[in-house]
């Protein structure tokens, strides 16, 4: 098959080099637009898709179409910010050019999450249980993230200033990233669930939960106002479901 | 009879980033032109950060996220052009006003790049904390990026000095950069959603 779809598809996966020169270039990105389209849909559905075993039914569906979705539109909200701190810090590309690089990244991103789900898979049909299958889970992205941005960092220069564009970039993703796929959740499902909703109830925000569970990593809980009002009784270490609650007593994943 | 078609030269233009910030100095007009696209595109950041209470606070925070930049370049930037001039670094008002312009569209340019994400980050997240984090981070980012044009091109004008000289100038320039973050910090700061209102 030499179609120049498979060939980008190709080269995303052994020369992310001639990938970002391409982009750099400009000119017809259509094959290379599809190419990393296809690539960063079927993936990124493959991976929610597994996700979604460890609960199996109709979240397997539900995953399979809302981790494309969240990437996309990840993808759509970040694009103009990379391109402005690019140009900001003297590496000004074209936007067709920028949005190329950045598809070619995620897309090149998602076909490691495909890799990576077999191995995903066999740990939850092993019993993975869902706190450490959230770990994986984050594990791989951090993987996925990790080829993307390598992509990326040769699009905009492999130098310091090259380094800080993309670092900042990072940022910017990984906040409005986050706050997407939070907004989408579930993809795993909690086990405490008895339906699997489409869309979790709002529930605060991505970055409240990673304050939230980094406190709690220290060992500090913060208390509902519930609590405070009782005037600030000892917390028992089981508590009484009907008596004050710590606050993230139900973190959400 | 011969037909001629007109030949299609594919000269690539420059992105709307490219030109903004463009090291290159133009015409008074046209800096002022630079100057003013990069003031309205902070107003785009603005606006994103008012959708989270909408209607009378999408125009306070459009004005209150140019006039940060407004500021420092009515306010801080003729300062250290006078300041520049009296230690006789060669420096002349139209490359200063060029290096402003520059430095403003950048920071702008930028700040309406974010915009887009901080349109969902405002209307979905619920801590008013959590949102004045995103809003400073994203000021802070647009105006460090602004900064470090404006110092990039003073510098650049300081080449030819002798290092005593020299030294002179950089300390003003610091001095100046310190002068720029707490001007812009205190413009900005009068955002509702940094007061934990909005």
């Amino acid at each position: 098959m030499n179609s120049p779809v498979f060939q980008v598809f190709d080269e995303l996966l052994r020369s992310p080099r001639a990938v970002a020169e391409r982009s750099r270039a400009g000119g017809d990105l259509r094959s290379l637009f599809v190419a990393a389209l296809s690539a960063l849909v079927l993936g990124a559905g493959v991976f929610g898709a597994t996700l979604a075993t460890s609960r199996g039914g109709l979240q397997l569906l539900y995953s399979g179409v809302k981790l494309p979705l969240s990437m996309v539109a990840t993808l759509l909200l970040v694009v103009p910010a990379f391109h402005a701190i690019a140009a900001g810090l003297g590496r000004p590309l074209s936007f067709s050019g920028m949005i190329g690089l950045t598809l070619a990244a995620a897309g090149r991103g998602a076909v490691v999450l495909v890799a990576l789900s077999p191995l995903v898979w066999l740990s939850f049909d092993r019993g993975l249980a869902y706190h450490p299958g959230v770990l994986l889970a984050a594990a791989c992205y951090a993987l996925a993230g990790l080829a993307a941005l390598d992509l990326v960092l040769r699009g905009v220069g492999f130098d310091a200033r090259g380094f800080v564009i993309v670092s900042l970039f990072a940022g910017v993703l990984l906040t409005t990233g986050g706050q997407a796929a939070w907004m989408l959740r579930p993809f795993l499902g909690r086990p405490s669930e008895t339906s699997v909703p489409f869309f979790r109830q709002r529930e605060s925000s991505f970055w409240d939960a990673v304050q939230q569970s980094s406190l709690s990593s220290l060992g500090i809980y913060r208390v509902t106002r519930a609590l405070s009002d009782a005037g600030g009784r000892r917390i028992p270490s089981q508590p009484n479901p009907s008596g004050p609650r710590l606050e993230n007593s139900d973190e959400p994943r | 009879m011969e037909q001629s078609f007109p030949t299609i030269v594919s000269a690539a233009q420059p992105s709307l980033g490219a030109r903004l910030t463009s090291s290159e100095t133009h015409s008074a007009g046209q800096e002022f032109a630079r100057l003013g696209a990069g003031l309205g595109l902070a107003a785009l950041y603005g606006l994103a950060l008012g959708a989270r209470s909408g209607g009378v606070a999408l125009i306070q925070h459009a004005l209150g996220a140019s006039a940060g930049l407004f500021a420092v370049g009515v306010l801080g930037i003729p300062a250290l052009f006078v300041l520049l001039a009296l230690v006789n670094a060669p420096v002349s008002p139209g490359a200063m006003l060029s290096a402003g312009a520059r430095s403003l569209a950048s920071a702008g340019f930028v700040l309406a790049g974010l915009a887009p994400s901080a349109a969902l980050l405002a209307v979905t997240i619920e801590s008013p904390d959590a949102a004045a984090f995103v809003t400073r981070a994203g000021l802070t980012l647009a105006g460090g990026i602004g900064l470090f044009q404006l110092t990039s091109s003073v510098r650049a004008m300081l080449k030819e000095l002798p290092p005593a000289p020299r030294l002179k100038c950089n300390v003003l320039l610091f001095g100046f950069s310190l002068f720029a973050i707490m001007l812009a910090a205190r413009v900005w700061y009068t955002l509702p959603i940094l007061k934990g209102g909005a």
